[in-house]
């Protein structure tokens, strides 16, 4: 569990964190979204201790972090933003000295490094110095210092940068299996990473929370009204006006035609009515044909960047 | 303070003296530094005493110094790792003594080579033993002081070549303080020589314990480790 009430961070004028509220449930994962310099990492920070914030309130696994610091450092795993690795220790020095401060008793010391090792795929790797390994390994070497004292709360900052495709998807996955016994926070400015991760998505940008939601509803929410994509073998302007006539149709946008006599439309419903029925209805009275009819949910980018550029808009 | 973590601190810094070039050419400097003196002072002069070994070593260490105490928090603080330090259960305290214990440490094996000479002294020469150890508990005193100065400089920036820079200059003021001292009169003046580090090792390299001298050293030692404590206490709010 984790509750951030009215975070507040200002280095002079500036206000890099500007009271942010959001609280994240036993077990879930969260996503804070945002473009760069929007204060993901100095909220992270601040939950991690290693910063104090200027006003407000954190709590983690019970814990103030102003309050009660180094019972928050027991709790936490936390990956920066680059993995603290030291280039000139190997990979199972560095694990042993990360144990031993982070206060791993003795005699499980031992295994648990070798778990982590496994956990990671980084077996081979034990014995070679970090300064050698790509960047890929080393991120697994980072993550492997933030799981090793099996922490009730993962605070991971863009957990997937600088790893290749593959590497990615099975961190994602990693991610997603340490959950449920844990309690996460990813930041990120990848958005599928965001939808393909987590349980809720807070939206942060110039220090403030602009969207917090699960990705589902938040998602739904902004698109509004429901827009479909209407694909039909017939006059442009024709189907056009036709469509416009529809019932429970407010807005048809000509998404130019395509080759061999179609045409495509985004087509925007009021509120809750699904209008489906009704358009088939209208292209076969016509005559025309409907080769597509498919509804388009807001993606979460465009969630993002309509609520991101919005101000700079106006 | 727990000695599981501060040894565990300890050990990482020896890891990175030894994992690097600069650790390895500062020890063979003066190694060979430290050599040459002796062989100048003890087998040329024909003195067997350890004395004028140290108090030109002292000087060397003035200006190495530096060298080996800019990275201590610079480089974790350049390179991210200052993070897993700060966010681990440890405290601002443990992770300062840890580092200074870890220069420490180097140093000790610095020392090495001068018990081989006071050894070839005591076993050839005819040396007071109590002088000879004042000696080196002078020179290890004010090795201790310049190191806690050194560490203080590199919680200043995250580039190391500032703190180098910083160490060296307080360590510089340090030493030429008490000359300045010499052209002040009145309890100002004393006061400004009394800081001078100088002042105390002479007492040491004569062959003097003098308390008030080691409490000279532990107080510069004191001081450049509190501040480092709060500086770094700074930098997180």
């Amino acid at each position: 569990m984790i509750e951030v009430k009215d975070l507040v961070k200002t280095y002079g004028a500036l206000a890099a964190v500007d009271r942010v509220t959001f609280s994240v449930p036993n077990g879930a994962i969260l996503g804070l979204l945002g473009p760069n310099g929007a204060g993901k990492t100095t909220t992270m920070r601040i939950l991690t201790t290693s910063l104090a914030p200027t006003a407000g309130k954190a709590v983690v696994s019970g814990f103030d972090v102003v309050e009660q610091p180094q019972e928050v450092r027991k709790k936490i795993g936390y990956l920066p933003e680059t993995p603290p690795i030291y280039g000139d220790m190997t990979v199972i020095n560095y694990l042993k000295f990360v144990a031993e401060i982070k206060e791993i008793p003795q005699d499980k010391k031992a295994n648990r490094v070798g778990e982590v090792l496994e956990m990671l795929a980084l077996e081979d790797m034990s014995r070679r110095l970090i300064s050698h390994l790509s960047l890929g390994y080393r991120q697994r070497v980072g993550l492997a210092q933030a799981l090793l004292h099996d922490p009730d709360v993962l605070i991971l900052d863009e957990p997937t940068r600088g790893l290749d495709p593959k590497q990615i998807l099975e961190i994602r996955k990693l991610i997603k299996s340490l959950s449920g016994k844990r309690t996460i926070i990813l930041s990120t400015h990848i958005l599928p990473e965001v939808s393909s991760t987590c349980d809720d998505v807070v939206i942060i940008d110039r220090g403030r929370v602009v969207a917090a939601d699960s990705v589902e509803n938040l998602s739904q929410r902004l698109s509004g009204g429901k827009t479909l994509e209407v694909e039909v073998k017939g006059p442009a302007n024709d189907v056009e006006k036709a469509l416009e006539k529809v019932e429970g149709v407010s807005a048809v946008k000509s998404l130019g035609g395509g080759t061999r006599g179609l045409c495509r439309f985004e087509v925007t419903t009021d509120g809750g009515n699904d209008s489906r029925e009704a358009l088939f209805q209208c292209v076969v009275r016509n005559k025309w044909v409907l080769y597509q009819l498919t509804p388009l949910g807001m993606s979460l980018e465009d969630v993002f960047l309509k609520l991101t550029t919005k101000e700079t808009a106006a | 303070m727990n000695s599981r973590k501060l040894t565990a601190l300890v050990k990482k810094e020896l890891t990175h003296y030894f994992s690097s070039f600069m650790g390895y050419v500062v020890l063979f400097a003066y190694f060979l530094i430290g050599g040459y003196f002796y062989y100048l002072i003890a087998i040329g002069g024909r003195q067997a005493s350890m004395q004028g070994v140290f108090q030109n070593l002292v000087v060397i260490l003035l200006f190495v110094t530096p060298a080996i105490t800019m990275r201590l928090w610079s480089e974790e603080e350049k390179s991210g790792t200052a993070e897993l330090l700060k966010t681990s259960p440890l405290t601002v305290w443990e992770i300062i003594v840890g580092k200074y214990l870890g220069v420490c440490a180097f140093f000790a094996v610095a020392l090495l080579p001068t018990f081989v000479y006071a050894a070839f002294i005591i076993a050839n020469g005819n040396p007071d033993l109590p002088p000879l150890l004042a000696n080196y508990l002078g020179y290890i005193l004010a090795a201790m002081a310049f190191f806690a100065v050194g560490l203080l400089a590199s919680t200043f920036t995250e580039n190391q070549i500032i703190a180098a820079i910083i160490a060296f200059a307080l360590l510089l003021l340090l030493w030429v303080i008490g000359a300045a001292g010499g052209s002040v009169e009145g309890p100002l003046g004393d006061f400004l020589k009394y800081l001078s580090v100088f002042e105390h090792t002479n007492d040491f390299f004569s062959g003097v314990i003098d308390l008030g001298n080691v409490f000279y050293f532990a107080s510069v030692v004191f001081l450049g480790l509190f501040f480092s404590v709060k500086v770094l206490e700074s930098k997180r709010s």
